[in-house]
């Protein structure tokens, strides 16, 4: 192995810095430009819409509303299926624009399409819509009520609502030394990458084209083809340069579905750029709440949790939204041993921009439920943060939690020791008890997780060795900032024995690439890895096969090792890489070309971060001096890549647990700018260390890694609020934590 | 950099691109403010990083933009006997840049490294900070502390407006429809000692309380005390009755009750930033915070 | 008398974009931003916010950083503008683009345009920044990414090698 295992540089940089790169904006194309009439009304039936004074602005060519777009489609956004039974959902599917009434502040109902953008938006300004203003729903306890409905064929505002129950819970509850009440709630998120999104349509002799900036290109292929009613075979999606996009572009917006509408109906190129308001808008996260209680031993030992998760849906089911609904509940007991548990997940709609999956997408609530569960208790026993969670970790891996879900491999109590150690936790506590004393408000805190990564059901690679020897892997993984199409080529040239610039990584055009499922869920390196070591694995038998045919030998007499090819028995005979490749190509034959499907569930990387805060006594605001990670992701294969997820992941969990809050006002307006919005910038950004196990357990994959994209995020915001609570000596069971509940704390405490 | 204010920006939510506007390059100072006289619904246009924001947002009804940016002659900074002037069109770099102002006006170069961030200081200016009179602009709470001199020009020629009458609300101040702020001339405050405190949500947003404080002790005793806040009312506030009362006592002995008292004369907006009433408490710590160390 | 342009109308804009000159008619209300990446085809530099917050426009003006979806193009009408396209010389890359990359500055990429140029500025106004400098220096340019910390080292880095 020389390119696992080490910080290869990133290798498609250079149009990064150079002003090059290509994201879906920067596409020159003829192309109208869209902009849409949003409502601003949360809950408002529409009674007219008038455009004649819109279609009268210069540059404006046409405006559409529902019944223009609408008939165009046989279907509209629906929940994952890929991961979600859609009988588990009570849903609407969701159309280009609302025919009879408006659901959310910001929902379009009517779109401009203009030769510029500055018209289109004027002609925004010229469309008058009248409304009949309903009694807008806009928390879950007044969903959960039911006075108002939402969607009137649903005949109720509970999108969701199924039980999960594991073991004797009863029993548990009966045989607790203690029950201790248990609260975690958090806010809603705005996942915000910072390319907002956006879609070119072009639709030309009944083949249609999308340029899109997305996370599953082919997902939406296949998307597309059921709500439009056009073959598979006649889209093209081409998923260009993507400026992040964290779980939120996996997103089919109604106003994607008018762009492509409006391109077919007027047989032009139609384009829309989302605004950062409209980015904002677009995709919502988190907003759900566990009340519960835990059943205790007096050493620690947890029998049982109950309880009632309650998440906000927003106004529409999304392709993403059911994740955190259906998954949260079957990862609440975390990476402890822990056999009885109850828990009722119920996702209502209210009158709120719709909620889409972030970064983790149901492990950071998962985690943040447990790791407050298990720091609540460790308080009200009187014991430490490392104790409690020794006492309860699962000790047989591979482990499977009682609701079914399997922990592959790991030793949990050993790496608790370890991150001890080698993140310098106890030295971090005794310092800041120092600091304390002399009235320096500073915490340190930890939490543990373990996440389920790599998610199936399989992924895509194919592999051509071209002519001259170079080599192209077409990816069903979709990287967009990870740097995982580097760590794909380090795996590919490893196994191949190849230089790495002769190895070219390609995705996201559904024309290039003939299936894949795409980047979430920290999947790429090990299942689209896995899928590419298998394609090289069958490109080098090839490679083997052509060589003998050469020597007129039998495959078992070639040998391989370095790019050169050598006969077992004739030390004298060796063929380059390139010649074969060469010789692979002459005599008619058609080269060489493998494909290989990865198929696979999850894999489960765990880990302890510890987090060090300090207080401004002031005005109670919090920051993060440092993060520390020490994570157990089975083979790394870029540690520059992985530790990169690490940082970013961390900076992300500080935004959410005390910056980070998408404010809904009385109204049920989204604050939808960056000035109300507090992403931290790099004065809130911590120091990081991030530190690997030094003998990690690997993964059943071919690539023996585990997926870390998503794990900093997973476990942050737990962590964080940990050290809040040393800090400041007082519980928080909520994100964001805000410093004016910091400084009533403090004032509490004086 | 923009102050959103959340429920005026809702209705206009989908726009970043400015509404259409004429446009009017004046040859000169009267020019420019006989165009805004003549013309209604005219906005002057300086560094333009609070007017473009709101243009952007459609926050503003504006048909003219004049443009001030080619008078030159607005762009200096000039030490005189007791006071600095600086020019309308000097940007927030370039005051940062000038030594006599660190050396002269060390509070006002405390206070404005911390506008923004240093792009918005690149091409912002004090004079357009002042014209805006955002309630949350250090810029302005600062220009109150100095009470600097506002040189204003108009069609009917020049005059000058102490800081202390400017400011008339919020995004209001005693400008007429045709007067633009041409200078700002900041007295040389000998014998003071400063400090600025500012509390932020997150680097670069505006503040949530802000203090800048100048104060001229002899022997512990207070001679002249000025503190001027961002963020906690309708305008730039001073609390000058409070000021006075404390003249001739001494500031060790004082600060409590300064910080009790600021507090009464306010009543501090609420938003996604905190309460009102946790305001009032940030503005009690920061000036109990910035007094203790101007003590040293 | 000063010059007018009603609505509707165009204004000649002339300005000099990395070393080139363009002579361009813009309704006022264009903003620079737009003028660099619709009128002249420069669309490497980026677009992230509404509200002046961002820094993925920041281009340098004059030879100073600006953002500039904050900026009218009529406000650039003869001035010198220099955009991440026009950083590296002869396809050499400059010493902060190396850095970039050296140091995994960046992931998605989108913010990295006004990040070095902000950078850029920041080490012609200092050229060995301190750690907080560097943080005050680039708080207007937000990345969602990398954490920060790998930026932060690669304009350390890139201050050294301007240095030698």
């Amino acid at each position: 192995m020389t390119y696992i295992g080490q910080s290869v540089k990133r290798l498609y940089d250079e149009k990064f810095v150079t002003g090059k790169s290509t994201y879906v904006d920067d596409i020159s194309i003829p192309a109208l430009y869209t902009a849409f009439v949003r409502s601003p009304y949360a809950h408002a039936r529409i009674k007219k819409i008038d455009v004649t004074d819109a279609l009268k602005v210069p540059g404006v060519v046409a405006v559409f509303t529902a019944k223009d777009i609408n008939p165009m489609l046989r279907g509209g956004v629906r929940p994952w299926t890929t991961y979600l039974n859609l009988q588990s959902f009570r849903y609407v599917e969701r159309k280009a624009f609302p025919e009879d009434k408006v659901r959310y502040v910001g929902e379009p109902v009517a779109m401009v399409l203009a030769v510029d953008k500055y018209s289109a938006r004027d002609g925004v300004d010229k469309v008058t819509v009248d409304y009949e203003p309903l009694q807008p729903v806009l928390t879950m306890d007044e969903a959960l009520k039911n006075q108002v409905i939402i969607h009137e064929e649903l005949k109720t505002n509970i999108a969701y609502d199924i039980p999960l129950k594991a073991g004797d819970v009863d029993k548990a509850f009966k045989e607790a030394d203690k029950v201790i009440p248990v609260e975690a709630i958090n806010e809603r998120l705005i996942p915000n990458p910072m390319e907002p999104r956006g879609i070119v349509a072009r639709y030309e002799g009944g083949n249609l084209t999308v340029w899109y900036s997305t996370q599953v290109p082919h997902y939406m292929r296949s998307e597309f083809a059921r709500i439009f009613g056009l073959h598979e075979s006649k889209i093209r999606v081409i998923m260009p340069d993507v400026g992040g996009a964290f779980g939120s572009k996996v997103n089919l917006l109604a106003e994607e579905l008018a762009v492509i509408g409006a391109s077919i109906r007027l047989g032009r190129p139609v384009r829309w750029t989302a605004t950062r308001s409209e980015e904002m808008l677009a995709s919502n996260a988190r907003h759900n709440e566990f009340r519960g209680e835990v059943a205790v031993k007096n050493d620690g030992k947890i029998l049982g949790i109950r309880g009632k998760l309650v998440l906000d849906f927003g106004a529409y089911v999304t392709i993403t939204g059911g994740v955190q609904s259906a998954i949260i509940p079957m990862m609440i007991t975390g990476p402890y041993d822990i056999r009885n548990a109850e828990v009722e997940s119920i996702a209502v709609y209210t009158n709120t921009p719709p909620i889409t999956m972030y970064r983790g997408a149901s492990r950071p609530e998962a985690t943040f439920i447990i790791e407050r569960i298990v720091s609540t208790v460790a308080d009200e026993l009187g014991l430490d943060d490392v104790t409690i969670r020794e006492r309860n970790l699962a000790t047989q891996l591979p482990y499977t939690n009682p609701f079914g879900i399997r922990y592959d491999s790991g030793d949990y109590v050993g790496l608790l020791k370890k991150a001890v150690e080698k993140l310098g936790y106890y030295d971090l506590k005794k310092w800041a008890e120092e600091e304390r004393k002399k009235g320096h408000i500073v915490g340190v805190g930890m939490a543990y997780y373990v996440e389920i990564a790599s998610f199936g059901p399989w992924e895509y690679a194919e592999i051509r060795v071209d002519e001259n020897g170079d080599v192209l892997v077409l990816t069903g993984t979709t990287p967009h900032g990870q740097g995982s199409d580097t760590g794909l080529a380090q795996i590919v040239a490893d196994a191949l024995q190849i230089d790495i610039s002769k190895v070219r990584v390609v995705w996201g055009d559904t024309d290039q690439v003939p299936m894949s499922m795409g980047t979430y869920g920290s999947r790429s390196i090990t299942i689209g890895g896995s899928a590419a070591l298998i394609a090289a694995n069958k490109v080098l038998e090839d490679m083997k096969k052509v060589a003998a045919q050469i020597w007129n030998a039998d495959v078992q007499e070639v040998q391989y090792s370095n790019g050169v090819f050598t006969h077992r028995a004739d030390p004298n005979k060796k063929l380059t890489w390139d010649e074969v490749a060469r010789a692979a190509y002459s005599k008619h034959e058609p080269g060489i070309k493998e494909s290989a499907i990865y198929e696979s569930d999850v894999t489960s990387p765990y880990g302890v971060h510890v987090a060090v805060v300090e207080i401004d006594e002031n005005s109670g605001i919090a920051r993060v001096l440092e993060y520390r990670a020490y994570d157990d992701i089975g083979q790394v294969i870029n540690p520059a890549l992985a530790e990169g997820q690490i940082h970013g992941g961390a900076m992300q969990a500080v935004g959410q647990a005390l910056y980070e809050q998408a404010v809904i006002t009385e109204s049920g307006a989204l604050g939808v700018t960056y000035a109300d919005y507090f992403i931290p910038t790099m004065v809130e950004a911590p120091k990081y260390v991030s530190v690997f196990a030094d003998t990690p357990h690997f993964s059943p994959y071919p690539t023996k890694s585990k997926g870390v994209g998503e794990a900093a995020l997973i476990v942050g915001p737990a962590v964080i609020v940990r050290a809040v609570e040393d800090a400041v000596k007082a519980r928080f069971n909520r994100t964001p934590i805000k410093p004016e509940e910091i400084l009533n704390a403090l004032k509490l405490k004086k | 950099m923009l102050k959103v204010y959340l429920f005026i920006q809702y209705k206009y939510y989908k726009h970043v691109y400015p509404p259409d506007f004429a446009y009017y390059i004046p040859n000169s100072i009267y020019e420019a403010v006989d165009f805004l006289g003549r013309y209604d619904n005219a906005r002057p246009l300086a560094g333009g990083q609070s007017l473009l924001p709101m243009l952007k947002l459609r926050l503003l009804n504006v048909d003219y933009i004049v443009d001030l940016n080619p008078l030159k002659e607005l762009d200096y900074v000039s030490l005189n006997k007791d006071y600095m002037e600086i020019g309308a069109l000097t940007r927030y770099y370039e005051v940062l840049k000038s030594s006599i102002v660190n050396e002269k006006l060390p509070l006002l170069s405390m206070v404005i490294r911390k506008v923004g961030d240093m792009q918005v200081r690149n091409m912002g200016t004090i004079a357009g900070s002042l014209a805006n009179a955002d309630p949350a602009s250090d810029t302005c709470a600062v220009t109150l502390v100095f009470d600097a001199d506002i040189v204003t020009t108009s069609s009917s020629g020049n005059r000058v407006i102490k800081a202390r009458d400017f400011f008339k609300g919020p995004f209001t101040t005693a400008l007429a429809k045709d007067e633009i702020v041409t200078a700002i001339r900041y007295p040389i405050l000998e014998g003071y000692k400063f400090n600025f405190v500012k509390v932020v949500r997150r680097a670069g947003d505006y503040p949530l309380v802000s203090v800048a404080v100048a104060v001229k002790l002899k022997d512990g005793v207070i001679e002249d005390l000025r503190l001027g806040y961002a963020g906690v009312s309708q305008t730039p506030y001073r609390p000058f009755e409070v000021e006075k009362s404390f003249i001739g006592k001494s500031l060790k002995d004082s600060i409590e009750d300064i910080v009790s008292k600021v507090v009464e004369g306010v009543n501090p907006p609420s938003d996604t930033r905190g309460s009102s009433s946790y305001r009032k408490e940030v503005m009690r710590n920061v000036t109990r915070k910035a007094l203790r160390e101007v003590m040293g | 008398m000063g010059v007018l342009a009603n609505k509707g109308e165009k204004v000649k804009v002339r300005v000099r974009v990395n070393g080139v000159w363009y002579e361009r008619y813009v309704s006022p209300r264009m903003l620079l931003v737009d003028f660099l990446r619709d009128e002249l085809g420069l669309t490497g530099t980026k677009v992230g916010c509404d509200t002046t917050t961002c820094g993925a426009c920041t281009v340098i003006m004059n030879g100073r950083s600006v953002k500039s979806c904050t900026v009218l193009a009529v406000q650039a009408n003869g001035a010198d503008i220099l955009t991440i396209e026009g950083l590296a010389q002869d396809s050499k890359l400059h010493p902060i683009q190396q850095a970039f990359m050296d140091n995994f500055a960046l992931q998605c990429g989108y913010c990295t345009p006004g990040m070095i140029m902000q950078t850029y500025f920041l080490l012609k106004e200092n050229p060995n920044p301190t750690e907080e400098e560097i943080r005050d220096g680039l708080h207007g340019n937000i990345c969602r990414c990398t954490g920060y910390q790998n930026i932060i080292n690669a304009v350390k880095d890139a201050a050294g090698r301007m240095r030698s």
